[in-house]
C-alpha cells in the first residue's frame, strides 16, 4: 500500500481503543497488514497512552487538604443540622449511655479486623526482612512453589508472577496464615536488595479498612495504603485477595502490581 | 453506628466519594496547574458533591459523576486565558507527527508498546503542561483516569464524537512533543529529529 492510498487516520484511534465492530476491526487489521505508516501511528498513539500517560507520577493529597475538606464537610452538615461536626458527634455518642457506648464498641470491634488485615501483612513483611519469617521453600522456580502450596492444603488457585523482566528474582514461598486464614506468602529480592513479598489469601477488599488511595487500572481497583516506608497495594482477583508489600518506592510497587494483576 | 439520617448520608457520601480524592486532586493538579488552585478546586468539589448528592444515581460511575462536577467548577471559575507559550504552533506540531509516521525505515517497523519499561520522566509532565486545555482535559480523563469516552463526554460537557477528535489530537500532540524522549527511552524506529 503507497502513501498515496487511503490511510486510516482517526480510525486507528477507534481501533486501538477497541470502539470498532467486528468487521471493521477485521478490515483495519488487514489494512495494518499491508501499510507500514498506518502501523507506525498506531504505535505511536499507543505509546502515548500505554506508556507516557501511564507513567505520570500521582501526588499524594497533603493531609492538611484533606483535613480541610472533612472540615468543608462538617460545616455543611452544621448549616442543616447544627452541632454535626465529629467531635460533636462523637461527644453526642460518649454521653448517650451505656447502650449506645456498648454499641460504639461493638462497632469498633468489628471494625477491627479490617485494620488488622493490612497490619498484618505489613508485620509480615517487617518479620520476612528481619529473618524472623522463614520460607518453607526457598527455590526461584514458580511452579515448584505454586505446587507447594498444594500439598500444603491451600485450596484456591495461586499464580506466582515472573517478575524477573522487572529485576525481581523469586526466592522461594511459605504456607502461612493471615489472621488464621490460609494464605500463599512468596517473596522476591529485588534491586539493591530489597524485599518484595506478596500474598494471596480468600476474602474481599471490601474488608480492607477505607484506602484514600485507590487506583483503577485496566478496569482492576487497587488499594493502597502505607506504613513509614512500606508500601502495600491490594487487589481482588476472582475470590482472592492479592497484596504486594515492599519498600522498594511507592510507586515501584504500584506498578509491579499494575503489570501482574489480573482481571477477574 | 450512624444514629441519623444525616450521619448515614455522610457516612455514604465518603465510602463512595472519598477513595477518589487522590485523582480528583491530580486532575485539579494538572487541570489549573497551581496547588493552591488545585486545593480550592477539590475542596469545593467534595462540598459541591456533598450538597447535591442527591443527584447521584446509585450504581453509576461516582468518580465520572465527581468530574462532572470538579470540570464545571474548574470551566467557571478557575480557568484563565494563560495562553502559555508554545515552541511550536499545533499545525506544526501535527506535521511533525506524520513525518515520523511517513519516514522511510528499511530496517524494521517501529518498535511495539509490549515489553517497554515504565519510567518516569518529568519530560511527559511538562509537555501535558504544554498542551491546550482542549487536548488535555480529554487525556486526563480517558488515559490517566480511565473513564469511558462517553463518561468524558459528559464530563467536558460535549459530543462523544468530540472527545474522540480532541483525544486524537491531543496524543498526536503529545507524542510530536516527546518524540526524542521517546527515542531515548528506547522507543521508535530510529528517525527522531536528532538523527
Amino acid at each position: 500500500m503507497t502513501d498515496t492510498v487511503n490511510h486510516l487516520g482517526p480510525t486507528l484511534q477507534d481501533f486501538l481503543d477497541g470502539r470498532l465492530d467486528d468487521t471493521r476491526e477485521v478490515e483495519v487489521r488487514a489494512h495494518l497488514d499491508g501499510c507500514p505508516r498506518c502501523r507506525s501511528e498506531l504505535e505511536a498513539l499507543r505509546w502515548v497512552r500505554e506508556v507516557a500517560l501511564k507513567q505520570l507520577p500521582g501526588e499524594e493529597v497533603p493531609p492538611a487538604l484533606a483535613d480541610r475538606v472533612a472540615a468543608a464537610l462538617d460545616a455543611a452538615d452544621g448549616r442543616t443540622r447544627p452541632a454535626a461536626s465529629w467531635t460533636i458527634r462523637w461527644w453526642r455518642w460518649a454521653t448517650a449511655g451505656a447502650l449506645l457506648a456498648a454499641a460504639t464498641l461493638a462497632l469498633l470491634l468489628l471494625f477491627r479486623p479490617r485494620a488488622d488485615l493490612v497490619k498484618a501483612v505489613a508485620r509480615d513483611f517487617a518479620e520476612y526482612s528481619n529473618g524472623h519469617l522463614a520460607l518453607d521453600l526457598r527455590s526461584s522456580d514458580g511452579p515448584a512453589v505454586e505446587s507447594l502450596y498444594a500439598r500444603g492444603g491451600i485450596d484456591f488457585r495461586t499464580r506466582v508472577f515472573d517478575l524477573r523482566m522487572m529485576q525481581y528474582r523469586l526466592v522461594g514461598g511459605r504456607v502461612h496464615r493471615l489472621r488464621g486464614r490460609p494464605s500463599a506468602l512468596f517473596a522476591y529480592q529485588g534491586p539493591e536488595g530489597r524485599d518484595l513479598v506478596c500474598q494471596m489469601f480468600e476474602g474481599r477488599l471490601a474488608e480492607l479498612p477505607r484506602s484514600v488511595d485507590v487506583h483503577e487500572h485496566n478496569g482492576i481497583t487497587f488499594q493502597v495504603y502505607r506504613s513509614g516506608a512500606l508500601t502495600l497495594v491490594f487487589w481482588q482477583e476472582g475470590a482472592v485477595v492479592c497484596v504486594l508489600a515492599s519498600d522498594a518506592g511507592s510507586e515501584a510497587v504500584i506498578q509491579l502490581a499494575y503489570a501482574k494483576a489480573a482481571k477477574e | 453506628m450512624p444514629h441519623s439520617d444525616a450521619d448515614e448520608r455522610r457516612v455514604r457520601f465518603e465510602s463512595l466519594a472519598l477513595p477518589f480524592m487522590r485523582a480528583l486532586y491530580n486532575t485539579a493538579l494538572r487541570l489549573t496547574q497551581e496547588p493552591q488552585d488545585a486545593a480550592d478546586l477539590m475542596q469545593e468539589t467534595f462540598l459541591r458533591a456533598y450538597r447535591t448528592f442527591e443527584n447521584f444515581s446509585p450504581g453509576t460511575n461516582c468518580k465520572a459523576w465527581l468530574f462532572t462536577i470538579l470540570y464545571s467548577i474548574f470551566v467557571n471559575q478557575y480557568r484563565q486565558a494563560k495562553q502559555r507559550p508554545r515552541v511550536e504552533s499545533l499545525e506544526e506540531l501535527e506535521q511533525r507527527f506524520h513525518q515520523f509516521a511517513q519516514a522511510p525505515d528499511p530496517a524494521s517497523d517501529m518498535t511495539t508498546v509490549d515489553g517497554w519499561g515504565r519510567r518516569w520522566s518529568p519530560e511527559v509532565e511538562r509537555a501535558l503542561r504544554q498542551l491546550q486545555e482542549d487536548f488535555r482535559a480529554p487525556l486526563l480523563l480517558v488515559d490517566v483516569e480511565e473513564l469511558a469516552y462517553e463518561e468524558a463526554a459528559s464530563v467536558l460537557g460535549c459530543a462523544v464524537g468530540t472527545v474522540g477528535s480532541r483525544l486524537f489530537r491531543g496524543r498526536k500532540l503529545l507524542f510530536a512533543m516527546l518524540q526524542e524522549y521517546a527515542h531515548e527511552a528506547g522507543y521508535g524506529k530510529g528517525n527522531s529529529r536528532d538523527r
